[in-house]
């Protein structure tokens, strides 16, 4: 008889948390996702599905830029800021039904660490974890790290009994690619990378499901715009983040749909090589450079005004962001450090992406500019990886490199650190592809990375921008919008600024 | 069967499985070496942001990118004499698992375009060789100089917009529609499991999709085989046996299809066999186009993050499937042609 009662009361008690979770969400996406492990969440496209199915110790709510807590109830630092001590909730439950605990979150670190694991690129201080008792662990790191908690809200906590019994001979990659050991809000069913992933709401979330919410969200994997817009207009699918920016304007005025411009943080840049050829590592000439891109028309033009206007390398929205620090488009100026140094004539070469219109239009409009100014830019279109080979050793780099900056959490250490530490040079492995070297900046960083007290930190980091902004190194050519179409059936979408491209699926639901 | 006949189709077909085999070392050699020869770092990219040089240089290590390239052939060779195509760099699961799951999608929708192929251009390619020099003749050759120009990728918007966007006479995209795609295909073959299994709904649904995408995939290929058809036939109707054929009162169509087109058909069939591989190739704008699985999308992505394996691994498949299907055309001739046959 008691069981009995029990049944009925569970049965009820799914019925009522359930109550918020009512049809099928599809989601269009134009890149397939490699595989689904955790350690390769800083893929945007990986991050998009996994963003929902593991918990975090911390997390960022989309739309906010300030960190709150998930799975860690609070946590404290020591006073050498090398020691954070996470209180965990003691409700969270795997998708096998088994209990989140601190040993499972150790277990997802020195997993990361053993598997390389992209994810743990921006944690390198993170020297071990100790488990205090079940609901309580220290991480230890090997110096202060001031964004260590902000870099956690990407680390993505699996079931430790589950992956250890699947570890492999290659930490559990292989599994992990295609088999998920999350305790998020959805779980997935179905993975066919490349066609469709099927995620199911998972009944006993530790957070319930107030509010509202769909049972069931699909990704279909559809490359081409156009389809995605015959997909939308049909009513086969309720989100599409890649169409064409003249259908998404299209679709403003349209009945039935609507246009989401999130704030996105995902800068593009023109990176100037500042130790190339003997003209580009002056700093007058790239002056002339900076001053010769006007990113004004490319917002209104390229962009039709989905973005924000650049001014400097940080998102003007974000802490530590210094106005004025990198010049305005002046061609007339330019124009004259070219002529008065004899500069005229100069042939210049830039690599970018042609995959990405926004790219190719940047480069031709810079083309153009710099033409007027008596300097031919010879292009270089290529795929991703062989643009990233050739900024790997300094003869190979060219004068003008295209890229975008996706900061792995809204820090302006994922910025600044990435994009102008001396130690992240394209020759050393990382995105600094103007090869910039500057003692006093890396030093500034540094010390702003090491340091927990925010003002100071900001303080820093606008030294920073006032430093790289006076020696020329990137052009900032656009803070461009990450601009969603949606079916109007569609409440609950906000764009997640902290993990790029990416939004929170599991707070949408279907009217 | 005389035994001289048995021992000669056995010689052939040896004689090709032998020179088959060949033609895929040589193939994987190529493949491997351009692969390696095309600037890109999979380290690097597999690494992600902010990595580093000291790990990118782990990653090197353990993928085996810091090994000559005569070692890192040898090692991917042994490898694949025992059928290992290796695992990929960024799915990590085996290639061999990675194409088998992709491969039927693709087959089915070269299968689909060969059918509209045969279906369409030959009958055509008669039909303009007979009216020679007539209307029907000039309005067949322009729809094949249409077809022939015409770039597929545009042809498949097109098609797509106008009939399944505005008209909605066909699905706009995918194998299956959202309400069927719980079926499970043990062979990854849709239309053959749901035959199978008695799906009938699911089998109508999945032909419905696949109709515009092969049949996008096809016109160039309709127009290559409508032309040589139309020469070879027209060639072929100027011979003396068709004289004599004609003279004897046999019907014209008989004339046609039985002495002129069984003739006319040894250099069309080479074609066609051709154009399977060639359709394999192609098959990535159609699946592009049309969000459809398949290895002509997985090959773009291999070739996007320098998936050196995996790139290898497609094109080694697209190169057996070439092989096998000309293998397929020489036995054929070998029946067509009398000359083959008593060599």
């Amino acid at each position: 008889m008691k069981k009995f009662i029990a049944l009925i009361f569970i049965v009820s008690f799914s019925s009522i948390i359930l109550a918020g979770t009512k049809g099928v969400l599809y989601i269009a996406e134009n890149e397939t996702p490699e595989n689904l492990d955790p350690a390769n969440a800083t893929n945007s496209t990986v991050d998009q599905l996994l963003v929902g199915v593991y918990d975090t110790l911390v997390q960022f709510t989309a739309g906010e830029t300030t960190v709150t807590p998930r799975i860690a109830k609070s946590w404290s630092v020591s006073n050498d800021g090398m020691k954070y001590t996470f209180n965990l909730r003691n409700d969270v439950l795997f998708h096998d039904g088994s209990s989140l605990t601190a040993e499972d979150v150790k277990f997802t670190l020195d997993r990361l660490v053993a598997a390389k694991g992209n994810t743990m690129n921006d944690l390198a201080f993170y020297k071990g974890a100790e488990v205090v008792d079940d609901y309580t662990i220290s991480l230890l790191l090997e110096s202060p790290f001031g964004p260590f908690i902000s870099g956690l809200s990407r680390i993505y906590l699996i079931n430790k009994d589950l992956v250890q019994s699947n570890l492999g001979d290659d930490n559990g990659r292989a599994w992990l690619a295609v088999n998920e050991a999350g305790s998020g809000p959805y779980k997935i069913t179905k993975f066919k990378p490349t066609e469709e992933v099927v995620l199911e709401a998972f009944e006993p979330y530790w957070k319930g499901w107030s509010g509202n919410h769909v049972s069931k969200v699909v990704f279909v994997y559809i490359s081409e715009p156009s389809t995605q817009l015959a997909l939308l207009n049909s009513g086969d699918i309720h989100i599409a983040p890649d169409l064409t920016v003249d259908d998404k304007v299209g679709l403003r005025s349209k009945m039935g749909f609507k246009v989401d411009i999130g704030a996105a943080a995902t800068p593009l840049y023109f990176q100037l090589n500042t130790q190339g050829k003997k003209i580009m590592q002056n700093p007058l000439f790239r002056k002339a450079l900076v001053m010769s891109f006007d990113r004004g028309l490319h917002l209104k033009s390229v962009l039709q005004g989905f973005g924000n206007m650049p001014d400097g390398p940080l998102p003007s929205n974000w802490p530590g962001h210094k106005k004025g620090t990198e010049l305005r488009f002046n061609l007339n100026s330019a124009k004259k450090i070219i002529k008065d140094n004899g500069w005229t004539g100069t042939r210049l070469l830039v690599r970018y992406l042609p995959a990405i219109e926004e790219e190719k239009r940047a480069v031709e409009q810079f083309q153009s500019n710099l033409a007027k100014i008596g300097i031919t830019l010879d292009t270089e279109g290529m795929t991703w990886p062989t643009q990233a080979a050739t900024v790997q050793k300094l003869e190979t780099t060219s004068d003008i490199n295209m890229i975008y900056n996706f900061p792995s959490f809204p820090d302006p250490h994922a910025i600044l650190n990435t994009s102008f530490n001396g130690k992240l040079t394209g020759y050393n492995g990382g995105y600094n592809w103007s090869q910039y070297s500057n003692n006093k900046v890396d030093s500034l960083l540094n010390k702003a990375a090491s340091s927990s007290d925010q003002k100071e930190r900001a303080n820093l980091y606008s030294q920073v921008q006032q430093l790289v902004g006076s020696d020329n190194v990137v052009i900032t050519v656009s803070n461009p919008g990450s601009v969603v179409a949606l079916s109007n059936k569609v409440e609950g979408y906000i764009y997640n600024v902290a993990h790029h491209q990416t939004f929170n699926y599991m707070d949408i639901g279907l009217k | 069967m005389p035994l001289a006949f048995i021992k000669n189709i056995f010689f052939y077909i040896g004689q090709r499985i032998i020179l088959t085999i060949i033609a895929l070392v040589v193939l994987s050699f190529i493949t491997f070496s351009l692969s390696y020869i095309v600037p890109g770092d999979a380290a690097l990219v597999a690494a992600g942001p902010n990595a580093g040089k000291v790990k990118i240089e782990q990653l090197r290590r353990e993928m085996g990118l810091n090994l000559p390239f005569h070692e890192q052939y040898i090692i991917y060779f042994s490898k694949l004499s025992k059928g290992d195509l290796g695992k990929s760099w960024f799915t990590h699961q085996p290639i061999l698992e990675d194409i088998k799951d992709l491969l039927p999608a693709s087959t089915e929708l070269v299968f689909f375009a060969m059918l509209f192929n045969i279906l369409i251009a030959i009958p055509l390619g008669v039909l303009a060789a007979t009216k020679r020099d007539t209307k029907t003749d000039l309005s067949i050759r322009i729809l094949v100089m249409f077809g022939a120009g015409i770039p597929i990728f545009w042809l498949g918007l097109l098609l797509q917009h106008f009939l399944a966007g505005e008209a909605e006479l066909f699905p706009i995209a995918g194998r299956l529609s959202f309400s069927n795609r719980n079926f499970e295909s043990n062979s990854g073959f849709i239309l053959i499991d749901s035959i199978v299994q008695g799906e009938w709904s699911v089998f109508v649904d999945s032909l419905w999709h696949i109709i515009l995408p092969s049949f996008t995939l096809s016109v160039l290929f309709i127009a290559v085989i409508t032309r040589t058809t139309r020469s070879t036939v027209m060639k072929a109707l100027e011979e003396d046996f068709i004289i004599l054929a004609r003279s004897k009162g046999i019907s014209e169509f008989r004339v046609i299809v039985k002495h002129a087109l069984r003739n006319a058909l040894v250099p069309t069939v080479t074609i066609l066999g051709m154009q399977i591989g060639w359709m394999m190739g192609a098959t990535v704008l159609v699946e592009e186009i049309f969000g459809r699985p398949g290895i002509g999308k997985y090959a773009v992505k291999a070739v996007t993050q320098s998936d050196i394996h995996a790139i290898v691994g497609v094109v080694l498949i697209v190169g057996v499937i070439f092989i096998i299907s000309n293998l397929i055309v020489d036995i054929i001739h070998f029946f067509l042609n009398p000359r083959l046959r008593n060599s």
